[in-house]
């Protein structure tokens, strides 16, 4: 990590785990944790860890062309879960990972419960960190979001993954659903040792000259900038299911600056996912890195887990708000 | 530890804060942009593209070939076609400001010396990597490139009368490219606009009369390369097919991150084991004709 005795105030334990910092890279944007290693200065030491692409049970191709386009402030994409499958995913990449420089963490995904289960079992028997249960995929038929929006689903598929591993299980939760802190509260109940909020929101872009929607999958999964006080709010919501528990979560939705990563830490983050941000700029981690200890230096703070909650609601600011915030 | 003979990948590709050395427009809304970044210049091959910030309110960068660098003086220099956004607002970008560079990326063109008669052929704005392979070439008198260019918009350059005979060709067709000219590569144009000295047709036709204008020896030596619209690209491959020649192909696709991580550029190719889906940014842009089109 670059320079300073600093460092050390970034440290953070997540799930039992530690990081060197409370950055994750997010999954679906670093593939399968080498990918921007291509990149001269850019290291996986400068974040705490690195999430994986979602991976199913047996390899998948993807959806068609075009996946990934560019919106005001952010992209959506529907690459569908290409992934070799599980059993390459085990044999065949982790062994190539350094596992000296960072926390690899495995994302799951299913169109089917059993599903869920074999990827986790198999993954449990694997040097993997932790897991990670996407069950809010927005761009696959079966399983994904369908799981994710449905509080039953989501704590029938957490139970199910959690009896078969001991591994620090994390939960993706969807912001495509009525109640976000309903779900994880059932989550918790269910066995979930942590939270990833949030995944995509789902999106649509039209060609107006060819009247089709610009993406192959017709529909996509929006991120970056533009979800960002969506993101906000979500983590904020499942902060106050979790802090009762000790559970912590991985705040992520369009985190680009060290100010966006302060933001999402005092809603309620223990840890900040940063994705989208790198298809802009790839070495953006160690910039991250450098602004929050500048600003734990400047608010006299020894750890960057103080700041995780320490948000202070605004006491009934105007009376008579209506509900939908007009 | 990790030992970085076993990862060959790291650090392969730069990012450079980059100067705008020159920024010139062309007719057809087309510019030709030479920015100065030494370490892509260093080790860009014909083929490679780099992936710009346009602009610093877009959200994602653009993917542009790279046409023509210099390793020494450390510039490296792009033709685009002004389309959309984010190509508009790197129109507007003055000599003097900087701009975010990330190259170079990306598997080049292989030329092979049994094949020492390349068939360069680009179209639109694929003429920037056949302009790189060009000049990678002339170095070495054993290669005897021919080049064809096709535009439908007024070419980016003066074109001047080829001091190269070639045979083959259609009576008239005698316009080239002045850099190639310089360079002692023969090229010649087409389109379907009509303008002097250009052949009126596709590239591809052209290619068959030059190619049919070769002994059945010499036109075992031909290799063809390519990069332009795909539409262009299929009738390439299904020449090079009818001749049985091998062909590359560069392919573009919708990029995010452009080193691999995303998997948002992936094209359909035919292996031996039934398709796969490879992805334009490391695993392309150039690939076997072949196993793109059927
Ligand atoms: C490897 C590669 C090399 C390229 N080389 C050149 C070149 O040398 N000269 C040149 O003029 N153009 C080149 N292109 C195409 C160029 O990247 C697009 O024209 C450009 O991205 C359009 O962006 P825009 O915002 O102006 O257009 P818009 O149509 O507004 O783009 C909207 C979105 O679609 C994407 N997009 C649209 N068309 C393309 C396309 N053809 N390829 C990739 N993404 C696209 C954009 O990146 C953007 O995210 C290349 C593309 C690739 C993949
Ligand atoms: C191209 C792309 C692919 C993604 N693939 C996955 C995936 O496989 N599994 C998953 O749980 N989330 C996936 N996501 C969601 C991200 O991990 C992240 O939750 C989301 O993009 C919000 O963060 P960001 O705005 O920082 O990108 C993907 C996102 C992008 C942009
Ligand atoms: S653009 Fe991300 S993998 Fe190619």
């Amino acid at each position: 990590m670059a320079s300073t005795d600093q460092n050390h105030k970034l440290r953070i334990d997540f799930c039992g785990m530690k990081f060197n910092s409370p950055l994750v890279l997010l999954s679906g944007c670093v593939g399968f944790g080498e990918e921007y290693t291509r990149v001269a200065g850019f290291s996986n030491r400068d974040v705490g860890a690195v999430c994986l692409k979602g991976t199913t049970g047996s390899a998948r191709l993807g959806n068609p062309a075009h996946r990934v386009y560019e919106t005001p402030m952010g992209m959506l994409n529907a690459i569908g879960l290409q992934n070799p499958g599980v059993d390459r995913v085990v044999d065949g990449i982790l062994p190539t990972l350094d596992f000296d420089e960072t926390r690899f963490i495995a994302n799951v995904s299913g169109s089917t419960i059993e599903e869920y289960i074999a990827v986790t079992r198999r993954f449990d028997d694997s040097p993997i960190d932790a897991i990670e249960i996407n069950i809010s995929c927005p761009n696959v038929k079966e399983g994904g979001v369908a799981f994710g929006n449905d509080p039953d689903m989501s704590a029938r598929v957490v139970a199910a993954c959690r009896a078969v591993t001991r591994k620090p299980l994390i939960t993706k939760l969807s912001p495509n659903q009525t109640d976000i802190a309903e779900n994880a509260r059932r989550c918790i109940e269910a066995g979930t040792d942590g939270f990833a909020v949030i995944n995509t929101l789902m999106g649509m872009a039209v060609d107006i000259e060819t009247r089709t929607p610009v993406i192959g999958n017709n529909q996509g999964g929006l991120s970056g900038p533009a979800i960002k006080p969506v993101a906000l709010l979500k983590v904020h919501q499942v902060h106050q299911v979790c802090k009762a528990h000790g559970i912590p979560i991985i705040g992520q939705g369009g985190v680009t600056t060290a100010e966006d990563a302060l933001e999402f830490l005092i809603a309620g983050a223990s840890a900040v996912g940063v994705g989208t941000a790198l298809f802009y700029d790839p070495l953006v981690c160690p910039k991250i890195n450098q602004g929050i200890l500048a600003y734990l230096h400047r608010h006299g703070l020894d750890q960057v887990g103080q700041l995780t909650g320490s948000l202070s609601l605004n006491q009934s600011p105007v009376r008579h708000t209506p509900a939908c915030g007009g | 530890m990790t030992n970085p003979a076993t990862k060959p990948h790291r650090g392969t590709i730069h990012l450079e804060e980059a100067a705008i050395l020159t920024h010139q427009a062309y007719p057809g809304d087309q510019y030709v942009l030479r920015v100065q970044a030494p370490a892509c210049a260093a080790k860009a091959l014909p083929g490679s593209f780099a992936h710009l910030q346009c602009d610093p309110l877009l959200a994602m960068r653009r993917p542009l070939s790279i046409m023509r660098v210099d390793p020494q003086q450390g510039w490296v220099e792009f033709l685009y076609k002004a389309v959309g956004e984010g190509t508009r607002l790197l129109a507007r970008r003055q000599p003097g400001e900087t701009l975010s560079l990330l190259g170079p990326i990306g598997v080049p063109f292989q030329v092979h010396p049994e094949r020492p008669r390349p068939l360069l052929l680009g179209g639109g704005v694929g003429i920037p990597p056949m302009v790189f392979l060009a000049d990678s070439l002339r170095a070495d008198t054993a290669w005897q490139p021919f080049v064809v260019m096709g535009s439908e918009v007024p070419f980016p350059f003066q074109a001047r009368p080829s001091q190269f005979l070639v045979p083959g060709l259609p009576e008239g067709v005698i316009a080239a490219m002045p850099l190639l000219e310089d360079w002692g590569i023969p090229s010649r144009l087409a389109s379907l606009q009509g303008y002097p000295g250009v052949f009126e047709g596709y590239v591809t036709d052209l290619a068959r009369a030059w190619l049919q204008g070769l002994t059945d020896a010499e036109r075992t030596e031909v290799e063809v390369f390519s990069c332009g619209p795909h539409p262009m690209l299929e009738a390439v491959a299904h020449l090079a097919r009818e001749f049985d020649l091998p062909c590359q192909v560069s392919l573009e696709e919708f990029m995010a991150c452009a080193v691999g991580g995303c998997a948002g550029c992936t094209v359909e190719i035919q292996t031996p084991d039934g398709p796969a889906m490879k992805r334009v940014c490391v695993d392309g842009p150039v690939f076997d004709a072949q196993q793109v089109f059927r």
